[in-house]
């Protein structure tokens, strides 16, 4: 019978080493990643015959929106929903996203994405007690490019990718490409400069190395390169360059 | 409200400013100078000494040179410290130029450190005690006895090659990183615009390193 080996970096507790589990699966046609861990979570025992814990993993969407389910599979970032075992060199191999705390085998905590877009304000105020009536009308090509960076589900593949990104130290592609789609906006616009100051700290824009593999790996195809440097463009006019307006 | 700039953001800028001015546009006025040696040894002297009569050139040198390129060296190096290549997994091009420029500017540390102590300074001893600046008449032969050796001419010939990698990607990385070059297409064709840049720089860099040891350089009998 055919068989599908996969290999697991499992962690038991937030404090515990990882260690890797080899695991040996019957072979379907269209088995994905997620169909696999399944498997294994209904007799979790290992390839050698040993008991173990069931492994375990976020998902939610299984269709490539929502992002949950990204782990390092073969040594790359992506989601594994849309990673078909047909097309994936075997053994095959799992391990939790690198740069972010690891909770639990291959869960990960991305609450710092969260924290980077409550910090370049990535919303619109509308707030008010009376009717703001209807928003400004916006160019097309402008409603095209905001769309693009609307699709971002906070998935973390860009800064799980990116050589510059470790131990939080810079905001990333995810956040900056949320405050090229804020100061886009008409409305969003008049918080520019909080936005712009959100990514012109110690850990901020500058940091990115151009190594470009934020834009190579983000499963949304989001121009993730030409916010970062529509961003720098902005935070040289309106940060480097203010005080000459003054 | 006003922006308030970090010390990282300013550090960052002034260390991509320095890259391409004064850095960038001294490799080019170098690169002229040596290019001198092609029409003799003579033509080179006189250059070296036009150069050492410029007003004021202990300020030109000490904050055109020396300061920009010192900050230049050492924040660069405090930048390739933070870097986490994984150029195996993640094999593109881009990210192969990330790797390369970090590692291109760690051979130039050593590299113009010892090019500067060299030629500027004449301070490596058992190879060279002349200054080129301050022998305007014997700088061609101090340049010529050093590139015959082989093993120098070789080190010579990398650290070229390592300045023209790093200053022609460096330029595309300026583009960006000021925002001047933002959509993708444009990012390739300033690519291409780099890379037949950076060819060019090369052959005239190698060059003139060759008519040191070969009188008129590769075309010599030629031209």
């Amino acid at each position: 019978m055919n068989t599908v080996e996969i290999h697991i970096k499992r962690r038991p507790s937030p404090d515990a080493p990882q260690h890797w589990e080899v695991f040996e699966i019957p072979y379907r046609p269209n088995l994905n990643v997620i169909s696999c861990l399944m498997e294994i979570r209904k007799n979790p025992v290992t390839k050698s015959g040993q008991q173990t814990t069931p492994p375990s993993w976020d998902m939610n969407c299984l269709e490539q929106v929502c992002g949950i389910c990204t782990m390092v599979i073969n040594g790359r970032v992506r989601q594994s929903c849309s990673a078909l075992v047909d097309n994936l060199d075997k053994p095959i191999k799992l391990e939790p996203m690198t740069k972010f705390p690891n909770i639990r085998d291959l869960i990960v905590d991305r609450s710092q994405m969260f924290d980077h877009l409550k910090r370049v304000h990535a919303w619109i105020e509308l707030d008010g007690t009376h009717d703001l009536g209807p928003g400004p009308r916006m160019d097309q090509e402008d409603v095209m490019e905001r769309y693009a960076y609307s699709r971002c589900m906070t998935c973390g593949c860009c800064l799980e990718a990116c050589p510059q990104y470790d131990e939080d130290h810079y905001i990333g592609p995810q956040a900056i490409a949320q405050v090229r789609l804020f100061n886009m906006h008409p409305s969003g616009a008049m918080d520019r400069e909080e936005r712009l100051q959100g990514i012109m700290g110690d850990d901020g824009i500058t940091n990115c190395g151009n190594a470009q593999n934020c834009v190579k790996v983000c499963p949304m195809n989001i121009p993730l390169t030409k916010a970062i440097y529509e961003e720098n463009r902005e935070t040289v006019l309106y940060g480097l360059l203010g005080w000459l307006k003054k | 409200m006003a922006i308030r700039l970090s010390r990282t953001f300013i550090l960052r800028k002034l260390h991509q400013l320095t890259g391409i001015m004064p850095l960038g546009i001294f490799l080019l006025e170098h690169f002229y100078t040596n290019s001198k040696a092609l029409t003799g040894p003579a033509d080179f002297n006189n250059a070296v000494r036009d150069l050492q009569s410029i007003p004021y050139i202990l300020f030109v040198e000490i904050g055109g040179i020396f300061i920009p390129l010192i900050y230049h060296a050492v924040y660069g190096l405090v930048i390739t410290v933070e870097a986490r290549p994984n150029n195996l997994y993640y094999p593109y091009a881009r990210n192969w130029f990330y790797t390369i420029q970090r590692v291109t500017g760690i051979i130039l540390f050593f590299f113009i450190t010892f090019h500067v102590l060299n030629f500027r300074f004449g301070l490596i001893p058992g190879l060279n005690t002349m200054s080129v600046a301050h022998h305007v008449d014997q700088s061609f032969d101090i340049v010529a006895r050093e590139f015959k050796m082989v093993p120098i001419f070789i080190v010579y010939v990398i650290g070229i090659t390592a300045t023209v990698w790093h200053l022609a990607n460096g330029i595309w990385l300026f583009l960006v990183d000021w925002g001047i070059t933002i959509g993708e297409r444009a990012q390739r064709l300033t690519g291409y615009a780099c890379i037949a840049f950076g060819l060019f720089l090369l052959a005239v860099g190698i060059n003139a390193a060759i008519a040191f040891i070969h009188p008129g350089g590769l075309l010599g009998k030629f031209m």
